[in-house]
């Protein structure tokens, strides 16, 4: 008997009609659950000249083997597919948490995996083992509000969905995949992908169970297991909280995705809005959010995002920062006649940027939703793709101070424009290896453990708000957790290499497996903890809740080497399919050859070609063209993903490869020369 | 009718419910060692579409327990007992018929009653919140909850 997992994945091809089921035992345990099997699938069937809007993309939603369960965490779904908002467009990742994942492993699936194009809107119902695609003329034109709405209506209060709004029907590359009305798969533009499948919502009720093989162990590790995400000495929420609201008068209450033990979300409603009623829905409040005059009108344009379906930390952190800069290198003036408000001083980092008033901001948001004019339309694409078709291309250059241009999303806890914490050179460096290596922005699964420790745990890390965990202790934990002693040292930049290699590897590991169990890494990815005694985190709780939910005996090495092998499997797709190599790699560097925003130190480009060098070699990658070897890939379980990439000429470590690369140069994926601003 | 013994019970403090419904998963894990919250013997609802909090459905462990009377009427060996420690009205599924007579009986039928059934080799057995009894730290449940908004009242100090 199967435990953990459900034993069966969905698959719909919506040009057919068809909806048929995988068998997971194909893919376990190598690969997990998750972005582990989603990755396995996409390598055996995703042929490589596939665009992001073409038929052949294909759509996964899945869940893991620990998802529906007690492990804390575990309400997560992994979306992933060829992501339209990446330029070019790559197979990448989006997570969400809410209620949606687990209902999916009640009513008996381990994931959703949506191919082809539908002829006319159609949703998909699933219920209890059982699934049908069903006409949604109806809900065609709804933002994800009504949708939902509509779906509890008809199919009962708990069912649960996931839909794509306006924005995802427009094709827009910022359109999210949304559930409930704060959760959503934002990054990758996957919502747009739903949108041109014509899928309009996949909405799931289960009644069913989650088998687990030792349910006493299960329950003993959740109910004694680390309450480090809920601990005070972790996170001052109801600083945050007040933070968020400007001074002004609101009511807050905690909130939580299903199924997990720490809150990261509270929803806000200013008191003037409690007033009009309970038609003002709580909207879940993560750490992004608009700044905006006058502020109690955030939660109105927050829902008016998710309900259309579209990224706000895209709009937030990237497109409105973006005009202001525009406007201040004289490129636009006002938006269809609404003032653009700019600093007197030069914008260099987001912090510098001036607040929009509430108006605004709604009609950018809705211009941006319905594609309105020639300004809503190109940013509908986010501002990457906005920046070379506004303002004949005078605004590209604009953009290397928010964005890695190739991964089209905003930097984020990586010391320089400035979302997330403040993080002091070096340690931003481990940040930029994971941006150059990684599909998307790292943040969300990977840089965010290692950025806040240093940031929040350690000393001497070089912060107005030094760490409590003394220096010494700081080598302790990192010889434990790491293997090396000098991960967290201040004091070593470039030299020795791999100790910025080490940290940028070991979170990206974990993010995978995190990803596939599937967990959050709010949780599961720390590595200092203020709850023991010796300040190292428990490292190992994921091998012990796999083994009690799967009845596999597995230590955290063999998890952590499955992780390896998910991270590799990816890589080696954006290889043969998208042309990934050490070149491309380099590419995010646009962003980071600026001044640093904490602490003023600009990266030396040639030195930090050693760290990935290093990262390469730590990985089992080509040195020359950042393309897995045949060792690697054979040591990793996967002999038959070494022949594929041979085939295509992509594979790393031979002579023909390394001549055959030399080719296909590609203009765009040079380095870009970083823009002085006046 | 020789009065019953009172029970403990579980108070809900419905402010600090933070919807993650880990409560719902334990109380399945524990008593049907899956997890599964259709199985569970709490209920958190909650809509996120309208500013009210969330609701949390809890056995009301009743002083005149309309379940145990209704199925004491009905059998000769009824399934729901007093647990002598707690005063839980608890179901033995051993005993249980399947008549769902309880279910009929409970006067927060159907909205608010969180006695459940599930289905067995033959007909089905009903279940409802017997206060863990038999875990010697209490209701999994108060235990797990992230937010502390569960609270266990012994009988004792219950309020009238």
């Amino acid at each position: 008997m199967l435990y953990g997992w459900t034993g069966k994945i969905l698959r719909v091809d919506l040009t057919s009609g068809a909806v048929t089921t995988i068998e997971t035992e194909r893919y376990i345990p190598d690969f997990v659950g998750g972005v582990g099997i989603a990755a396995r699938i996409a390598w055996e069937e995703l042929a490589p000249g596939v665009d992001a809007f073409d038929d052949g993309n294909m759509l996964f939603l899945m869940v893991g083997p620990l998802t529906g369960t007690l492990a804390s965490g575990a309400g997560r779904v992994e979306v992933l597919g060829i992501a339209p908002q990446q330029r070019p467009s790559i197979f990448s990742r989006s997570s969400m948490g809410g209620h949606w994942g687990a209902e999916l492993k009640y009513a008996g699936f381990d994931g959703v995996v949506v191919q082809g194009r539908a002829g006319a809107p159609v949703y998909l119902w699933v219920h209890d083992g059982e699934a049908e695609l069903r006409d949604a003329a109806h809900l065609w034109g709804r933002g994800t509000y009504g949708t939902t709405r509509a779906l509890r209506m008809a199919h009962g209060p708990q069912t649960r969905v996931v839909s794509c709004g306006q924005a995802g029907e427009a094709g827009s590359r910022i359109a999210v995949v949304q559930t409930e009305t704060g959760n959503a798969a934002g990054q990758g533009g996957f919502g747009a992908v739903m949108g041109t499948k014509l899928l309009k919502a996949i909405a799931v009720r289960g009644t069913g169970a989650v088998r687990v093989a030792q349910p006493r162990t299960l329950l003993d590790l959740c109910l004694n297991g680390s309450r480090e995400g809920q601990s005070p000495q972790t996170f001052d929420y109801r600083r945050w909280m007040e933070q968020r609201s400007g001074g002004e008068k609101a009511t807050f209450r905690m909130k939580k995705c299903g199924f997990c033990a720490t809150p990261c979300q509270f929803t806000m409603t200013h008191n003037a809005e409690l007033r009009q009623g309970p038609s003002v829905p709580s909207v879940a409040m993560q750490c992004w959010g608009y700044e905006q005059v006058p502020r109690r009108s955030d939660a109105v344009t927050r829902a008016m995002t998710s309900d259309y379906g579209l990224n706000g930390w895209e709009i937030a952190y990237g497109i409105i920062p973006w005009l202001e800069l525009c406007k201040q290198h004289g490129l636009i003036d006002t938006l269809d006649g609404i003032d653009i408000p700019i600093p007197d001083e030069p914008i260099l980092y987001r912090r510098d940027a001036v607040p929009w008033p509430a108006e605004a901001i709604e009609a950018l948001i809705k211009k941006i939703a319905f594609r309105d004019g020639e300004l809503g339309d190109a940013l509908a694409d986010g501002a990457c793709y906005a920046g070379e078709r506004l303002f004949g291309g005078a605004g590209a250059d604009l953009l290397d101070r928010i964005y890695p241009r190739r991964a089209g999303q905003t930097t984020h806890w990586a010391g320089h424009w400035g979302t997330g914490g403040n993080i002091y050179w070096p340690h931003w460096l481990p940040p930029t290896l994971q941006w150059c290596v990684d599909t998307r922005d790292p943040a969300s699964d990977s840089t965010h453990q290692w950025a806040e420790h240093v940031m929040r745990y350690i000393e001497g890390n070089r912060s107005p708000h030094p760490g409590p965990i003394p220096m010494e202790r700081v080598r302790h934990v990192c010889a434990a957790v790491y293997g090396h002693p000098d991960v967290c040292d201040p004091d070593i930049t470039y030299d020795p290499p791999e100790v910025k290699a080490i940290p940028a590897l070991w979170h990206s590991h974990r993010a995978m497996l995190v990803n596939s169990l599937v967990l959050c890494d709010r949780e599961h990815s720390r590595v200092f903890s203020m709850l023991t005694e010796d300040n190292v985190a428990d490292t190992a709780m994921m091998a012990r809740l796999f083994s009690a939910c799967t009845g596999y005996d597995v230590t955290q090495a063999d998890l952590d080497r499955a992780g390896e092998r998910i991270w590799t499997l990816l890589r080696a797709l954006d290889v043969r399919n998208f042309r990934r190599d050490r070149r491309v790699d380099l590419s995010s560097l646009n962003a980071f050859t600026l001044p640093g925003r904490d602490d003023g130190v600009t990266l030396d480009p040639v030195k930090f070609e050693r760290l990935l060098d290093s990262y390469y070699e730590l990985s089992g990658w080509d040195r020359s063209t950042g393309w897995p070897t045949r060792e690697r890939l054979a040591a990793l379980g996967m002999p038959d993903v070494a022949d594929g990439l041979e085939d295509a000429g992509k594979l790393g470590g031979s002579d023909r490869n390394t001549r055959h690369q030399d080719e296909h140069k590609e203009p765009e994926a040079q380095t870009r020369r970083p823009v002085v601003v006046r | 009718m020789p009065a019953l013994p009172r029970s403990g019970v579980i108070v809900a403090d419905e402010a600090r419910c933070l919807t993650c419904r880990e409560c719902e998963v334990a109380c399945s894990l524990l008593h049907e060692d899956v997890c599964s919250p259709n199985l569970s013997r709490i209920r958190i609802e909650f809509n996120d579409f309208v500013a009210d909090g969330p609701s949390i459905v809890l056995c009301k462990q009743c002083d005149w327990p309309a379940c145990y009377y209704a199925c004491a009427n009905l059998w000769d060996e009824p399934a729901i007992r007093i647990d002598a420690a707690t005063g839980a009205r608890c179901i033995d599924p051993e005993l249980c018929h399947g008549c769902g007579a309880c279910l009929r009986a409970c006067p927060l039928t159907p909205e608010r009653t969180v006695i459940g059934q599930r289905p067995r080799e033959r007909g089905r057995v009903y279940f409802k919140c017997d206060l863990c009894y038999d875990r010697p730290e209490g209701p999994v449940c108060v235990a797990i909850c992230p937010g502390q908004a569960l609270t266990y009242v012994p009988a004792g100090e219950r309020r009238r």
